[in-house]
């Protein structure tokens, strides 16, 4: 289980998460939702270990995640906001790479990225640089590279961005399997019926505190609305879209 | 409106000729542009003394006549280096790329306006480094080089002549690399264009750089009158320029005088082909880019690579060969090294030949047998292959996706220095230890050239582990934070040094190469020094955490005195 304990990160001029706690468990997709800026991504840095915490505590199966940072790195796959990849390198030679950085046997990484490959529809652009991926196929190699080495735990930012319907079906099935597989599996996402369909629970940060933090079905009933969006509308959105937008085209047309 | 689009763009264009996208966070472009520029000034200033030595009245006419000539050529062939190296180190920025294009093209900006603030970019770039470099000499130098008898006008006028002249070889450089750019970007489709392009660029750099250190010295009367020296002025542009310059000053000597006519018509043929050819082609790629990637396919060949050990010495030890041969930016930084080294190495068997030529020795005896010569460029060749892979290393490559080394289990320093280890020594020592194993072993009886290539390899080792030290990162990953290195004053010092101590090695290796007793106990000296740099790089090295962003150094200097 992941659980966080009132875990700060302040910069300079901003607090970006405030006193966050949840627990995200094995056999659940547990959502991350919020508006921009409001604490996802770093949040997501703090429990990869890229970034440090102001204060408070990221505990993964008990153990706090910086006793023993190297060994927490084995257990977990991350896919990033940003597909950011060495563009010189190919598919197939960032996926090798990133095998031998785990230190993976050479044989059964080698089966296990061909397989990966050819289900991702990759195979054949193995060979090309990264340079001449488009958005989604960089997005799939950030899920093979996530999930090359059987974590135990998939922090997924926005991971849906930029996959055609099919790649994204496919990608939503995986990680209700990767669930029942005893997988804890943590996703940050914008888009809020995806999460709907994939998440039993969720937790929903504004202004860098978390606001809710329960199962859909729960929050439905509290707060008797029908969908997540709503449920979402009412707890972390400040303005009145219809209002917003009326004034966007005001201003245009002035 | 054409007004605020052309200054926008001008200020975007002319930030970007530097590549920003190394910088640390705690880097500022004020402070890398400023080391640049503190190193042409600290140049300037020592040519600047040594013009001033030229403008006392105690040299006989006929040598101070040599002298003038001498330095005026120096000034100028060094600011066509410093500009030809300029142009090859913004080579990528010279031509639209992918991004100008799409940012650019949906908005309402004419491609006339983006190529003229481009073209006014350049020549700002080409201006200021001019200007900067001889900032200093430009003002004892109309002093030092006015005509004699030339009265009160003669000052004014070899000041200009002498602005005017450093100006104009340094546009006509840059006028050939933009038009050899722009021809290859005309003739050559777009995929072509980009994989001819980087060889392009290392084959212009190679040029400048040999060309100035191997130019013969032909600044008398009597060898620019020399009939065997006419092929030579032919292709040395650095020496038109000096017959300009004395054109110019009202200083013509009859031997300076075809030299000048050759610089003008070089001038219009550079100016007006680079000004047709490179238009014609912005405007072209301008059209094309946006529908290829900017970045051709790899060789199929390529694609294998040995295992260099463990998993993690393999994945790091082949990330860096991949990205020293792929990296444009990287293969110019080794280049510029490696062509240090190799004009050197043409500077000493240059003077092995002109021995030869001289009579001194035979050619059986020069080439056939162990010598200084070749003995001395093996090992600076060495030295400049180690150091320019190694300062390759410490240049990052894409910052923003090395996040996947900080969330993959890598380890400590410990682990990683033994795979930058080994990333060096297969990117620099082993590549050129075969060149010179085949070289060697080709010319020498076998004895010398095996005994000689047991002493190069230790020194590539002892090299790689010295400028290993200290060095906390996995290549190509952490930022740069210019301003550390104070290379100015480290690079001149360090070399002298390097070169006084090569020197003198060479005479004991020659000896020792004779005696087998000398020669165990010298390779059992380079081995301790090997095993001791070992042991330094693993003390000056050790911490706890890789870096990723280059640090500054430390405001108070902790002298450690309490640790045992």
């Amino acid at each position: 289980m992941l659980e966080l304990r009132n875990v700060c990160k302040r910069f300079p001029a901003v607090t970006a998460v405030d006193n966050v706690s949840f627990a995200a468990r094995p056999g659940e997709v547990t959502g991350y939702l919020g508006p921009n800026g409001s604490g996802k991504s770093t949040t997501l840095k703090m429990i990869t270990g890229l970034i440090g915490m102001t204060s408070g505590e990221i505990l993964f199966d008990g153990t706090h995640i910086h006793r023993d940072l190297l060994n927490y790195k084995r257990r977990f796959g991350y896919v990033p906001e940003e597909p950011h990849l060495y563009a010189h390198l190919t598919g197939l030679e960032y996926l090798v790479m990133v095998g031998q950085l785990r230190g993976l046997p050479c044989q059964r990484t080698a089966e296990r990225i061909d397989g990966l490959l050819q289900l991702l529809g990759l195979h054949g652009s193995r060979h090309s640089p990264l340079s001449a991926y488009s958005k989604g196929m960089r997005q799939k190699v950030l899920l093979s590279a996530a999930l090359l080495h059987n974590p135990d735990l998939i922090l997924l930012d926005e991971p849906f961005s930029g996959l055609d319907v099919a790649s994204a079906l496919v990608i939503r099935n995986l990680l209700k399997e990767m669930v029942k597989r005893g997988k804890v599996v943590l996703l940050s996402s914008h888009e809020l019926e995806t999460v709907e369909r994939v998440c039993t629970r969720v937790v929903i940060l504004h202004r860098a505190k978390v606001v809710a933090d329960d199962s859909i079905e729960r929050l439905r009933t509290l707060m008797a609305l029908p969908t997540l969006e709503e449920i979402f509308s009412q707890l972390a959105v400040e303005q009145d879209p219809v209002s917003t937008s009326r004034e966007i085209v005001d201003l245009i047309l002035a | 409106m054409f007004k605020t689009q052309f200054r926008v763009l001008y200020r975007q264009f002319l930030f970007r000729i530097v590549d920003l996208e190394l910088l640390s966070t705690q880097g500022e472009t004020s402070k890398l542009l400023g080391q640049f520029a503190s190193l042409l000034v600290f140049l300037g200033v020592i040519f600047s003394f040594a013009v001033w030595g030229l403008t006392g009245d105690d040299m006989p006419a006929q040598a101070r006549l040599i002298a003038s000539w001498g330095m005026e050529h120096f000034l100028i062939a060094t600011t066509m280096l410093i500009v030809g190296l300029f142009a090859v180190l913004s080579w990528d920025s010279l031509l639209p790329d992918q991004r100008d294009v799409l940012v650019l093209a949906p908005l309402p900006v004419r491609a006339s306006t983006m190529f003229l603030a481009k073209v006014a970019a350049i020549a700002t770039g080409l201006a200021i480094t001019v200007a900067v470099f001889n900032l200093l000499p430009g003002f004892p130098a109309p002093l030092a080089f006015a005509a004699p008898n030339s009265g009160l006008i003669g000052l004014p006028r070899s000041f200009a002549a002498y602005w005017i002249t450093i100006f104009a070889a340094g546009a006509f450089i840059l006028c050939c690399v933009l038009g050899l750019q722009g021809l290859a970007a005309q003739v050559l489709p777009r995929r072509q264009f980009l994989r001819v392009s980087s060889f392009l660029q290392i084959a212009a750099f190679c040029l400048f750089v040999s060309v100035y250190f191997l130019q013969p010295s032909l600044a008398s009367p009597e060898a620019l009158s020399a009939a065997h020296n006419q092929q030579w002025l032919a292709c040395l542009p650095s020496y038109w320029f000096l017959g300009l310059f004395q054109q110019l000053n009202g200083s013509m000597h009859p031997a300076l005088a075809p030299l000048a006519i050759r610089a003008w018509k070089g001038l219009a043929i550079a100016g007006s082909g680079t000004a047709l050819v490179y238009s014609l082609s912005y405007f072209r790629v301008l059209g094309r880019i946006a529908e290829e990637p900017d970045i051709v396919p790899g060789l199929h060949r390529l694609r294998w690579l040995p295992r260099l050990g463990g998993e993690l010495e393999t994945a790091i030890g082949q990330f860096s060969i991949r990205t020293l041969l792929r990296s444009r930016k990287h293969r110019l930084i080794l280049a510029f090294y490696l062509g240090i080294g190799l004009a050197f190495t043409i500077l000493f068997v240059g003077l092995l030949v002109n021995l030869q030529q001289r009579g001194v020795a035979s050619a059986n005896n020069l080439w056939r047998h162990p010598n200084a010569g070749l003995l001395v460029s093996s090992v600076v060749m060495m030295f400049f292959g180690v150091l320019g892979a190694r300062v390759g290393f410490a240049m990052p490559l894409d910052l923003t996706a090395n996040w996947i080394f900080r969330v993959t289990p890598v380890g400590g320093v410990t682990e990683c220095l033994q795979a930058n280890r080994r990333a060096l020594l297969v990117l620099s020592v082993v590549p050129i230890w075969t060149a010179w194993a085949v070289i060697l072993l080709w010319l020498w009886p076998r004895w010398p050239a095996v005994g000689h290539l047991a002493v190069l390899a230790i020194l590539g080792i002892v090299a790689a582990e010295v400028t290993l030290a200290g060095f906390r990162k996995i290549p190509f990953t952490c930022s740069y934070l210019p301003g550390k290195s104070n290379l100015h004053l480290t690079f001149w010092f360090c070399a002298l040094a390097f070169g006084l101590l090569v020197d003198q090695g060479a005479v004991l290796e020659l000896r020792a190469l004779q005696h087998p007793a000398s020669y165990a106990m010298m390779i059992a000296i380079l081995l301790v020094a090997a095993g001791l740099a070992r042991k330094r790089t693993a003390v000056l090295t050790k911490s706890e955490a890789l870096e990723f962003e280059d640090q500054p150094p430390p405001a108070v200097m902790v002298l450690g005195l309490h640790q045992g």
